[in-house]
C-alpha cells in the first residue's frame, strides 16, 4: 500500500537519521533533515502547511537515503520525497526543469550540447543556471570519455548465457568505456550482452518527482528486455529505480485517473497487465557488482596481473548503498585486485552532491558536498577512487581534477584494468 | 512579565545581530520546531536561531532577555519528555551549528567540545586512542553532549560506569540573563560547592551550556555480550534481580519484551526461540579474560537457574556491535508498528520488577493500548512504551492517563518518576507525588540562583510556575 500520507505515519520522530542527513549536518536546520521534511510532508497533507511552503526543502533534499540506511522504522524516504515532488509538480509544473531532464536523458540532444559546450567555457551559461537554480553554475558540463580501444580480450571461460546491459541515455554518450569494461568483465565470467535498442529508465524523472514519466520510460523499458535474462545496470541511480518499477506503479495506481470512464478502466486494465510484467522484470535486475560478485569474479581475479602501487579507495554511489544496500561486494572485488592497496574512505557513504541533476539545481549545497568528499579523497592519499555512477564519476573527477587528487574510475573500470592494466585507463 | 506576544513582534533587533542563513522562521521552520520526540506536546516558537559559537548564543540570550522573549535551547531534538519544545514560543536557540571538538588531551584523558556535536562523534574520535565518551544513550548516534548535559543521560552502561554528570569535568555556559560563567574545567570542579552538580540534569532551565571538558575512559580490554531467552517476563525479571544479587556488576543489563522483540526482528532480522517471551542483553567488562569469564559464568548460572531458553554470546566485535545496534535502535523500530509512541521512563527498585511489569501489562490492557518495553533492567529503570496513533485524541489523552498511572505506582513501590529521560513537560505534573511542597520550594531556590526569571526554557520540570498555566490547558491531549 503506497499512500503518501501512510508512508509518514511511520516517521516517530527519533531523530535518528539526522547525523546521516548531508543537508542537516551541513545546514544544522531541522528544515533540512528527513524528520523535518517528512513532518512538513504529513502537515501538508493534513492542510496544517501548504505545500508551496515546503517546497524549497524538498528541493534541497538530495534524494541520497541514507536517512533510509539510519531509519529503524523503515520509513521509506525516497518514496516519500518523490511522491511530494509529484504532489508539488502537479500543482505547479516546473518548465525548465522538465527541460532539463529532457535534454540530460536523451542522448542526441545530450551530445548536441556538449559539443556547444567547448565554446562556451564548459560551464552552463549563466542565464539558464540562474532560471534553474537561481545561481552561479558549479558543475563543469562533463566531457564524454575518449574512447581508446582496448587489447583484445582473451578469456578461456566458454560462454555460459546471455544478459541485457542498460545502456541507459547519459551514461551511453559520457562513459562508453565503462559499458564496454562491464561487457569484457561480463564475458570473462561466461556472459555475451544480447544487444538491444532500448530508452531512459526514467530513474532522473522519478528522482525529481515526474514519476508519470518513469512510470512511461519503465514500461517502455520493460518491452525492451523481453527474455528471462539477467539485466545488468552500471548506474546506480537507474538500478535503484528499475528495481522499484513495481512501487511506482502501486503508487500511481493510488492517485485517481482523469478522462472518461471507459479510459480509466481501459487505464487500469493495462497497469495491471503491466505490473505483471513488472514484478519479474525487478526480480532479473541487478547492479553490476553484485551481479559480478555473485557469478563468480573473485576466482577471476585471483589470475588477473593486479595494480601494484596504487593505492585504492572506494566511494559510496547513494543509490547503491542507501537505495539498493549494495556497500560490500564492490569493496570485496576490489579488495580481491591482486596487489591492491586498499584504503576506506570516510564518510564514504555520505553523498557527493552530484545526486543526479542536484547539482545543476541546487549548485551551492552541492559544491559543499563535493568539497567535503574531496577533502576526505585526500585525506587517504588514494590514487584512484572508485564508484559505481555516472553523476559520482563526473563530479568527483572535477572535484579532484580541482585540487590535483586522485583519479576517478568507475568500479567497472577498475576492475578490468586489474586483467588488462591500469597504464590503458590513466 | 507581562504575556509575551509574538505577533507583535519583528525580531528586527535579532536579525541584525546574526546571518541571515543563521535565522530561520516561516511557517514551515516554525512547524519543524514545534517539538521534539516527545509528540503529544507542541508549541511553535516565532524564530529559530542557529548560533555559532557562545558569544552568539549570549548576544541571542541578551537580546531576548532585553526584548522580554522566552527563548529555549535545543540540540538534536532527541528528547522524550518536550524539554526542548518551545512551551511559550520565542525563540528556539539551536546549538546544531556548534559541532566542533575543540582540544583533545589523551595524556590527561579529557576533550573539550562545543555542545551541539553529536555523542558518538565523540568517542570517534578518540577510537583510535582506546579511548571513548562513557554515557551512551541510545540515541547517542544523534543526540547532542548538550543534550546530555541538559538531561543528565544515563543509558545501558550506566550501571557500571555513571551517568553524564560522571563524566563532566567543566562547562562554559550562558547565563539566563546573557552572561557567560565558566564552571569547573579541565581538571574538574575544585573545591566549594558543586554547580556543574546542578547544571547536569537542568534541562536547559539554568542557561545555556555551550563548551564543555569531557572526560575520557578507555575501552575496556576484554568485552563479552550475551543474549539469553525466557519462556516468560516473570522469569526473565527474576534473573535480573539474581544477578545483581550474586554480586557480579555486569557493564550492561538490558530487557526486552515481545513486543519489542517483534519490532526488532521485523527491522534487523534479530533472531530467538520461538517461545521466547523476553530477552536480556548482557554485558560483562573488564582487564582480564579469567575475571570477564568468570562474570559471565555467573550470569550463565543464575539465567540457568531460572530455566533460561538459550544463552548465546555475541563470537566477535561486529556481532556486539550488531546486538547493540538492535537494543539502541529498538524503540526506533516500533515505528513499523504504529504511527506515534510515548516512551516513559520511570524507576523502581530492581527486585520490585516482576510486580512492576505486570501492572504494567495490566494498566495497558485496561486502557485498550499497546505497551512494549525496552530498558535498563539493571538499573529498575523502566522505559513502557506506548503504540499509537497520535492523530486520534481520544488515544492520545488514554496515554497520558495510563503514562501517570504507571508512574504513580513507580512512586508507591520506592521508585521515582524519571530515571534519564528529564521531567520537561511531560512529567512535571507529576513532581509533587515524589516531593514535598518543602522540596519543591528548596529546588525552585536552587534553580533562582542561576534564574530568577520567566524567559529561559519555560514551564519545564518544576511545577505552578507563573504564566504557564494557559499552556497546560492548551494541550492535554489536543496535540495538533
Amino acid at each position: 500500500m503506497h499512500d503518501l500520507e501512510e508512508l509518514t505515519t511511520h516517521c516517530i520522530r527519533c531523530g535518528f537519521c539526522l547525523e546521516d542527513c548531508p543537508t542537516f549536518v551541513e545546514t544544522g536546520s531541522e528544515l533540512e533533515s528527513p524528520r523535518g521534511r517528512i513532518y512538513l510532508v504529513r502537515s501538508a497533507i493534513e492542510g496544517k502547511l501548504l505545500w508551496e511552503d515546503i517546497k524549497p526543502h524538498m528541493d534541497l533534499c538530495l534524494g541520497c537515503r541514507a536517512c533510509e540506511t539510519a531509519c529503524p522504522s523503515a520509513v521509506q524516504y525516497g518514496a516519500i520525497l518523490e511522491m511530494a515532488r509529484d504532489q508539488i509538480d502537479r500543482k505547479r509544473p516546473s518548465l525548465t526543469k522538465k527541460a532539463l531532464l529532457a535534454s540530460t536523458t536523451n542522448p542526441t540532444l545530450l551530445k548536441t550540447q556538449l559539443k556547444a559546450a567547448k565554446f562556451i567555457g564548459g560551464k552552463m551559461p549563466g542565464f539558464v543556471s540562474r532560471a534553474l537554480a537561481g545561481e552561479k553554475a558549479e558543475a563543469n558540463l562533463p566531457k564524454p570519455q575518449i574512447n581508446k580501444p582496448l587489447p583484445p580480450l582473451i578469456t578461456d571461460t566458454p560462454v555460459r548465457g546471455e544478459a541485457y546491459m542498460l545502456t541507459g541515455c547519459a551514461m551511453q554518450v559520457l562513459y562508453p568505456r565503462v559499458h564496454e569494461c562491464t561487457r569484457r568483465l561480463l564475458r570473462r565470467l561466461g556472459y555475451v550482452v544480447r544487444d538491444v535498442d532500448q530508452g531512459c529508465c526514467g530513474a532522473l524523472h522519478a528522482h525529481n518527482g515526474d514519476l508519470e514519466t518513469a512510470r512511461k520510460l519503465g514500461e517502455a523499458l520493460t518491452e525492451q528486455f523481453p527474455d528471462d535474462f539477467p539485466i545488468v545496470v552500471n548506474s546506480a541511480g537507474c538500478g535503484s529505480t528499475m528495481k522499484e518499477y513495481d512501487e511506482l506503479l502501486e503508487y500511481l495506481m493510488t492517485i485517481p485517473p482523469s478522462g472518461s470512464s471507459d479510459d480509466i478502466a481501459k487505464e487500469w486494465e493495462a497497469s495491471q497487465q503491466h505490473k505483471k510484467k513488472v514484478d519479474g522484470f525487478t526480480q532479473r535486475t541487478f547492479d553490476l557488482s553484485e551481479f559480478l560478485f555473485s557469478h563468480g569474479l573473485l576466482d577471476e581475479l585471483k589470475n588477473a596481473k593486479g595494480l601494484s602501487n596504487k593505492r585504492i579507495t572506494y566511494h559510496d554511489a547513494c543509490h547503491l548503498s542507501h537505495g539498493q544496500k549494495i556497500t560490500s561486494p564492490p569493496r570485496q572485488l576490489i579488495q580481491a585486485i591482486p596487489n591492491a592497496q586498499y584504503v576506506e574512505l570516510p564518510e564514504s557513504m555520505m553523498c557527493c552532491g552530484s545526486a543526479g541533476v542536484y547539482n545543476v539545481l541546487q549548485p551551492k549545497m552541492a559544491r559543499r558536498l563535493l568539497n567535503r568528499k574531496v577533502k576526505h579523497i585526500q585525506e587517504t592519499h588514494a590514487d584512484i577512487v572508485a564508484t559505481g555512477n555516472p553523476g559520482c564519476h563526473a563530479w568527483i573527477a572535477q572535484g579532484c581534477e580541482e585540487q590535483k587528487s586522485a583519479r576517478v574510475l568507475h568500479t567497472a573500470e577498475l576492475l578490468e584494468a586489474a586483467f588488462i592494466g591500469i597504464e590503458e585507463f590513466i | 512579565m507581562g504575556a509575551y506576544n509574538d505577533s507583535r513582534m519583528d525580531f528586527a533587533g535579532l536579525r541584525s545581530k546574526l546571518r541571515a542563513d543563521q535565522v530561520l522562521d516561516g511557517s514551515a521552520a516554525v512547524r519543524a520546531y514545534d517539538c521534539d520526540a516527545y509528540t503529544v506536546d507542541r508549541s511553535k516558537p516565532s524564530v529559530i536561531v542557529l548560533p555559532e559559537s557562545t558569544s552568539e548564543v549570549a548576544t541571542i540570550v541578551w537580546w531576548c532577555v532585553s526584548a522580554g522573549v522566552p527563548f529555549t535551547c535545543r540540540g538534536a531534538g532527541t528528547g522524550l519528555s518536550g524539554g526542548a519544545m518551545p512551551a511559550l514560543g520565542g525563540v528556539v536557540i539551536s546549538t546544531k551549528r556548534m559541532n566542533q571538538i575543540l582540544e583533545i588531551d589523551i595524556e590527561n584523558r579529557c576533550l573539550r567540545a562545543q555542545t551541539g556535536i553529536a555523542n558518538r562523534r565523540i568517542s570517534d574520535a578518540v577510537k583510535a586512542d582506546g579511548l571513548h565518551f562513557a554515557p551512551d544513550p541510545s540515541s547517542q548516534s544523534v543526540s547532542t553532549l548538550g543534550g546530555n548535559i541538559g538531561e543528565n543521560a544515563g543509558g545501558p552502561h550506566t550501571l557500571k560506569y555513571g551517568v553524564t554528570v560522571q563524566h563532566i569535568l567543566g562547562v562554559t555556559m550562558v547565563d539566563p540573563l546573557g552572561e557567560v560563567l565558566e564552571i569547573g574545567g579541565k581538571l574538574g570542579c575544585g573545591p566549594g560547592y558543586d554547580f556543574l552538580g546542578i547544571i547536569c540534569g537542568s534541562e536547559g532551565t539554568l542557561g545555556i551550556v555551550t563548551e564543555a571538558w569531557v572526560k575520557l575512559t578507555p575501552i575496556p580490554s576484554v568485552i563479552e555480550t550475551v543474549l539469553v531467552a525466557f519462556p516468560t517476563i516473570r522469569s526473565a525479571t527474576e534473573t535480573v534481580a539474581g544477578i545483581i544479587a550474586t554480586g557480579t556488576i555486569p557493564a550492561a543489563l538490558e530487557m526486552m519484551d515481545r513486543g519489542i522483540m517483534n519490532a526488532v526482528s521485523m527491522a534487523f532480522g534479530l533472531e530467538y526461540p520461538a517461545e521466547a517471551q523476553a530477552l536480556l542483553l548482557v554485558e560483562c567488562d573488564g582487564e582480564s579474560v579469567e575475571a570477564v569469564e568468570a562474570e559471565i559464568e555467573s550470569v550463565r548460572a543464575v539465567c540457568e537457574g531460572n530455566g533460561c531458553l538459550e544463552m548465546s554470546v555475541a563470537k566477535d566485535e561486529k556481532e556486539r556491535a550488531r546486538l547493540w545496534m538492535v537494543r539502541k535502535k529498538g524503540i526506533g523500530a516500533m515505528g513499523r508498528i504504529a504511527p506515534s509512541i510515548v516512551t516513559h521512563d520511570g524507576v523502581i527498585p530492581r527486585s520490585k520488577l516482576p510486580e512492576m511489569l505486570d501492572f504494567v501489562y495490566s494498566v495497558a490492557s485496561e486502557k485498550n493500548i499497546g505497551v512494549a518495553n525496552i530498558f535498563h533492567a539493571g538499573d529498575g529503570n523502566l522505559h513502557p512504551c506506548f503504540y499509537f496513533d497520535d492523530r486520534d485524541s481520544v488515544q492520545v489523552e488514554k496515554v497520558v492517563e495510563a503514562g501517570e498511572i504507571i508512574i504513580r505506582k513507580c512512586i508507591e513501590l520506592g521508585g521515582s518518576v524519571s530515571g534519564e529521560h528529564g521531567i520537561g513537560v511531560e512529567k512535571m505534573d507529576l513532581m509533587p507525588l515524589m516531593f514535598t511542597p518543602a522540596d519543591l520550594e528548596a529546588q525552585a531556590m536552587a534553580k533562582r540562583i542561576f534564574n530568577d526569571g520567566e524567559l529561559c526554557n519555560p514551564c519545564k520540570v518544576l511545577p505552578n510556575q507563573r504564566g504557564c498555566a494557559e499552556h497546560r490547558m492548551r494541550w492535554r491531549g489536543v496535540a495538533t
